[in-house]
């Protein structure tokens, strides 16, 4: 879960103004998506966030592995996430909010897993 | 309590129960209630739990999407010194929106009352003869509200959760809390309070399914004038409380000086 981020993501809450912040979003390019393609190492279906363990083949065939924190159980597993979402050696294709310090590593908003299904994984406005 | 009290009480339980199952032992006297002491629960007092009204289910906070209507809170009137603090706050939010949420909380360090209250995931109630129990799924916090008519203790410990009483107005709950550890924030935007940081907390149904709780602060130090704001809960009754173990797997606990950090160490 990332409440900090339940809190940046929405205007309406800056106006109520009352919900306690988890962590600062202050590491991340809030808002900028950039997506990447990989196949899972790891899902990490733990609190307070999950985490996407990605191996990504570079063009000049490096091999890297990414860390994408995500929301929590409390907040995937209620809107149809779950434990075994993902497991390993599934191809994904991730949208993410990158670490400004440019570490492989970020927010995952939103997964198409192989069966082309994609599942968002932040609030939507209003929801 | 000692051991000598601790006997006596014992004696008392089974020289009661001797003589309600028609044994020959004489009557003690039984011991004076200790003052924070919880009695017996009767069949009459659980009986009278039914009377109270159904908040059963899983309540979700609602300050994502509030009821269409529902005011912006006003804003609150400050001492010099935290006006200060807030103003500095609601610059930087415009600023740099998310760099404010910087707090021990990132470190797992639970926030206190009543910003407890307002955690991203649900809270659930529980009713017993003389108290009413609020679980917090965020930091599995709980929150411990004696309804039996005891008194606010004097001397309470300041807690992340301070000490509470309560009692039925009709079917609102009213709760009043004190003890809370000056630390920790009694509003958004305001890092710590004096000792004398007071809740009244007003509960009740506002539909059958929005739960509305109005929280009024008073403290000397912070506040000029009683400040009160209003969070809405949804009734879920399919969904589940769920474990939270903050320590579990968190990657964003603050650095050493302070900072917002992100270890990007796989752990498995």
């Amino acid at each position: 879960m990332i409440r900090a981020l339940l809190c940046a993501g929405a205007v309406s809450l800056a106006l109520i103004g009352s919900a306690s912040a988890h962590h600062s979003t202050a590491m991340f390019e809030w808002g900028k998506e950039v997506s990447l393609q990989g196949t899972v190492k790891e899902y990490q279906w733990t609190q307070p966030h999950t985490f996407l363990w990605v191996i990504v083949q570079g063009s000049n065939g490096t091999v890297e592995e990414w860390g994408l924190e995500g929301m929590s159980p409390s907040w995937l597993g209620r809107r149809g996430w779950g434990r075994n979402t993902f497991k390993a050696g599934d191809k994904v294709s991730v949208v993410y909010y990158p670490l400004k310090d440019h570490r492989p590593g970020g927010f995952y908003v939103r997964v198409k897993g192989s069966d082309g299904q994609v599942m968002e994984a932040l609030p939507q406005r209003g929801g | 309590m000692n051991y000598r009290v601790l006997l006596q009480s014992g004696l008392g339980v089974i020289c009661t129960a001797a003589l309600a199952s028609g044994g020959g032992l004489q009557a003690v006297a039984a011991p004076a209630p200790q003052a924070g002491a919880t009695a017996p629960a009767s069949e009459s007092a659980y009986a009278a739990l039914a009377k109270l009204p159904d908040w059963s289910g899983v309540w979700d906070p609602a300050f994502m999407r509030p009821p269409p209507g529902t005011p912006r809170p006003a804003a609150p009137k400050l001492t010099p010194t935290y006006a200060a603090q807030y103003a500095q706050y609601q610059a930087k939010n415009r600023s740099t929106p998310g760099l404010n949420f910087v707090s021990d909380v990132a470190s797992c360090v639970p926030p206190g009352v009543p910003q407890s209250m307002q955690e991203p995931y649900p809270i659930e109630f529980l009713f017993t003869p003389g108290r009413v129990t609020i679980l917090i799924e965020t930091d599995h916090l709980i929150r411990r509200i004696y309804t039996d008519g005891r008194p606010m203790p004097k001397d309470a410990d300041p807690t992340y959760q301070g000490t509470s009483i309560g009692h039925w107005e009709g079917d609102t709950l009213v709760v009043e809390t004190s003890a809370i550890l000056p630390s920790t924030s009694p509003m958004q935007g305001i890092s710590g309070h004096s000792d004398k940081l007071h809740l009244t907390e007003r509960i009740h149904l506002v539909s059958p399914d929005l739960l509305a709780i109005t929280t009024t602060r008073v403290d000397p130090a912070v506040f000029l004038e009683p400040y009160t704001t209003t969070a809405y809960y949804r009734r879920h009754r399919d969904w589940q409380m769920m474990e939270y173990v903050c320590e579990q797997n968190n990657h964003d606990a603050l650095d050493a000086h302070g900072n917002p950090a992100f270890d990007l160490s796989h752990k498995p």
